[in-house]
């Protein structure tokens, strides 16, 4: 239907054209008769122009001409009262023959002539031209369409392509095979995609790296108490003992249990601050304060060791944090510092103030750490020297733990380059500054810098 | 004549993990409690229904079941007296879960028995209103008005965290106490810290200093692995 309409206006709109055109062929000959140049060939739809009817006739009726095509055939009968004089009229009209045709009608003036021009085609134009066109359209739609999805096909075939060996290369890429990256061939949106792929395979490889190594290290420290326990229960049973030994033995394996469970602690508070699981419950508070509060839980220790304990500080340096687990770091550090310390020696702990961050100094004056160790001394199960660590009670787990929980605050920390004997921790944490724009700008500077 | 019956108390443990079971119930026997075991919800429910019992020691972790949710029931149920949970999760919101829907108090396993056994004490002595003021056990005195603490006459000098952890062994007499209850109670810390393993072992073995050493009869002991303990005890 919409083609039958759109065929009907361009076939309007032809017409009107080829009514111009009639237009200027129109002239009156020797005769006075009214005649068409029909020597007008060289437009291209000229086949059409066969099939013109033309008729012209004056305003009241009498004929002027009539083409060859339409011999003595009367186009649409007497002319309507004011036909073709405003616009192109266009009508169906049925010829006396039965022929039905469009025609369209418009007023022309030649030598001082009123007259209507009419020109018509058969319907059966129409028609055939839409049954053509349809014919036309039904044979290469098809084809059309086969092409054009042939052509899509590849194209897009060859678009996907690296896409698809992207996909099938990443299939391979298991946690087994996380070395593997994929191919980058092009610079196009494709290789960004690549390339972001291969990124963060890289740090997957990483991750998977770290887990089996902490997995592999967890297990290896767990198994030392599970062997002990065993052992000391095995030989125990070996013979019979009297009660006391009994209980000697008993005793023992659930030391190591106790051990144990305090490994289990550690090991489940890693993979929660892994899962970044924690929830901080921060306050506003002297840093001090949880300085003294951690050094009177372990200053009991240093009393045993005879050191002595030095705390002190910028009373008013404040820190937006979590109190608990930076007593908890404190408690590690200090605790390190006087098992580490000869007796005698000297442990302090004094908090700086800087522009921005607050510093947590603790120093002892103990055998110190190596170089080469001033930044895996965080990493987990590490121990600077492994055999006498273990016997004080220690798995290496402790300090990445302190690490963590400062961390996990904003701040960081490190190990100082100390001049003299004895390591320097310190623990550095934003500066929080009351709403009053503060800054003593006296603030004392520490005076070391950190090393990295 | 009045005869004083003294029926003892009634506890079930709900508990699938039949060692821990069969362990609980013998170490609950020998403290002198009658001990049922049901081995999961259902039994639970069932032996909570014919029986009376004063106290139920739940495993929350049970299989199928879950724990709180039999908690939740055992409490609609019209089960008054208290719960005391068992998990092996010390997550926040599982504790508090569990006491929301009923339980009393909880231990996170793996737990000291003795912990067990005094948090059990504390839970069938609820309403009583405890504080002796005074201690004593052979010659050894405690005045907690006055907070003297005096030996075979002579006075002995302690700093106040000695004097907590004396007055905290005298409270568990005869009971073994752990150095987490030590941890939790006295020092009010709940994570497992090494550091304040090593500092109670201080703190301890300077309390033994002043009350046990100038004397033939040792009171503060040691039970290796499990925790410390006052009471007479064999001289060595």
């Amino acid at each position: 239907m919409i083609l039958y309409w759109h065929l009907r206006s361009q076939l309007y709109r032809y017409m009107v054209v080829d009514l111009e055109t009639v237009e200027g062929l129109l002239y009156y000959n020797a005769n006075r008769e009214l005649q068409l140049h029909e020597d007008y060939y060289s437009h291209p739809e000229s086949k059409n122009v066969q099939e013109r009817l033309l008729e012209v006739i004056t305003p009241t009726g009498e004929v002027l001409f009539r083409n060859d095509k339409l011999a003595h055939r009367s186009l649409g009968g007497p002319p309507l009262s004011g036909e073709g004089e405003v616009g192109y009229l266009q009508r169906s009209v049925r010829l006396s023959d039965g022929t039905r045709v469009f025609m369209v009608s418009h007023s022309h003036l030649l030598n001082g002539q009123p007259m209507i021009i009419r020109v018509a085609y058969a319907r059966g134009l129409i028609s055939g031209s839409i049954a053509e066109t349809l014919a036309a359209f039904a044979f290469s739609l098809p084809i059309v369409l086969i092409i054009t999805a042939l052509v899509g096909y590849g194209l897009a075939k060859r678009a996907l392509d690296p896409l698809g060996k992207m996909a099938a290369r990443a299939d391979q890429i298991t946690a087994e095979r996380l070395n593997e990256r994929l191919p980058v061939d092009d610079t196009g949106e494709i290789g960004q995609v690549a390339h972001a792929f291969n990124d963060t395979l890289a740090r997957l490889e990483q991750s998977f790296g770290q887990l089996k190594r902490f997995t592999s290290d967890a297990s290896h420290e767990l198994r030392t108490p599970l062997t002990l326990i065993r052992s000391v229960g095995e030989v125990g049973l070996q013979t019979d003992r009297t009660q006391e030994e009994y209980r000697e033995i008993i005793g023992s394996m659930l030391e190591e249990v106790n051990r144990l469970s305090g490994l289990v602690d550690s090991l489940l508070t890693i993979s929660r601050a892994d899962a970044g699981e924690t929830e901080l419950c921060t306050v506003v508070f002297p840093a001090v304060d949880a300085v003294r509060e951690a050094a009177s839980l372990i200053e009991i220790l240093a009393e045993e060791k005879d050191q002595k304990l030095l705390l002190g500080g910028d009373e008013n340096a404040l820190v937006l944090a979590d109190r608990l687990l930076l007593r908890q770091a404190l408690l590690n550090i200090l605790h390190n510092a006087v098992k580490y310390s000869p007796p005698g020696g000297s442990i302090s702990a004094i908090v700086l103030r800087g522009s921005a961050s607050v510093f947590v100094d603790v120093s002892d004056t103990g055998a110190g750490i190596p170089d080469k160790d001033r930044t895996r001394v965080f990493d987990r199960f590490y121990r600077v020297d492994q055999a006498r660590s273990r016997e004080a009670g220690g798995v290496g787990l402790g300090l990445s733990i302190a690490k963590w929980a400062i961390q996990v605050q904003g701040g960081d920390i490190h190990v100082l380059n100390n001049p003299d004997r004895g390591c320097t921790f310190r623990i550095e944490l934003p500066l929080h500054s009351p709403s009053a724009q503060s800054a003593k700008k006296n603030a004392p500077e520490p005076q070391s810098l950190p090393a990295v | 004549m009045r005869l004083n019956i003294i029926l003892p108390v009634k506890i079930l443990v709900v508990e699938d993990e039949s060692k821990l079971a069969a362990a609980l119930k013998a170490g609950l026997e020998e403290s002198h409690y009658s001990v049922r075991v049901a081995h999961s919800g259902e039994e639970g429910f069932f032996l909570a229904n014919r029986e009376v019992f004063d106290l139920i020691v739940l495993d929350v972790m049970l299989p199928g079941r879950d724990g709180f949710e039999i908690l939740g029931t055992l409490r609609q149920r019209g089960f008054k007296n208290p719960v005391l949970f068992l998990t092996a999760r010390d997550a926040v919101q599982d504790r508090v879960a569990g006491l929301d829907l009923g339980a009393d108090d909880y231990l996170v396993k793996p737990f000291a028995f003795p912990e067990l056994l005094a948090r059990i004490r504390v839970l069938l002595r609820r309403g009583v209103i405890d504080g002796p003021t005074r201690f004593e056990l052979a010659d050894l005195e405690m005045d907690m008005v006055r907070r003297v603490v005096v030996r075979s006459g002579k006075a002995v000098a302690l700093t106040a965290r000695e004097f907590e952890i004396l007055a905290y062994l005298f409270r568990h007499q005869g009971q073994v106490v752990s150095r987490e209850m030590l941890a939790r109670d006295i020092w009010s810390e709940t994570s497992r810290q090494v550091p304040l393993d090593n500092v109670i072992d201080v703190n301890i073995a300077r309390l033994r200093r002043k009350v046990d050493d100038q004397f033939a009869d040792k009171l503060v002991h040691t039970v290796r692995g499990v925790g410390f303990v006052l009471r007479e005890g064999v001289s060595s």
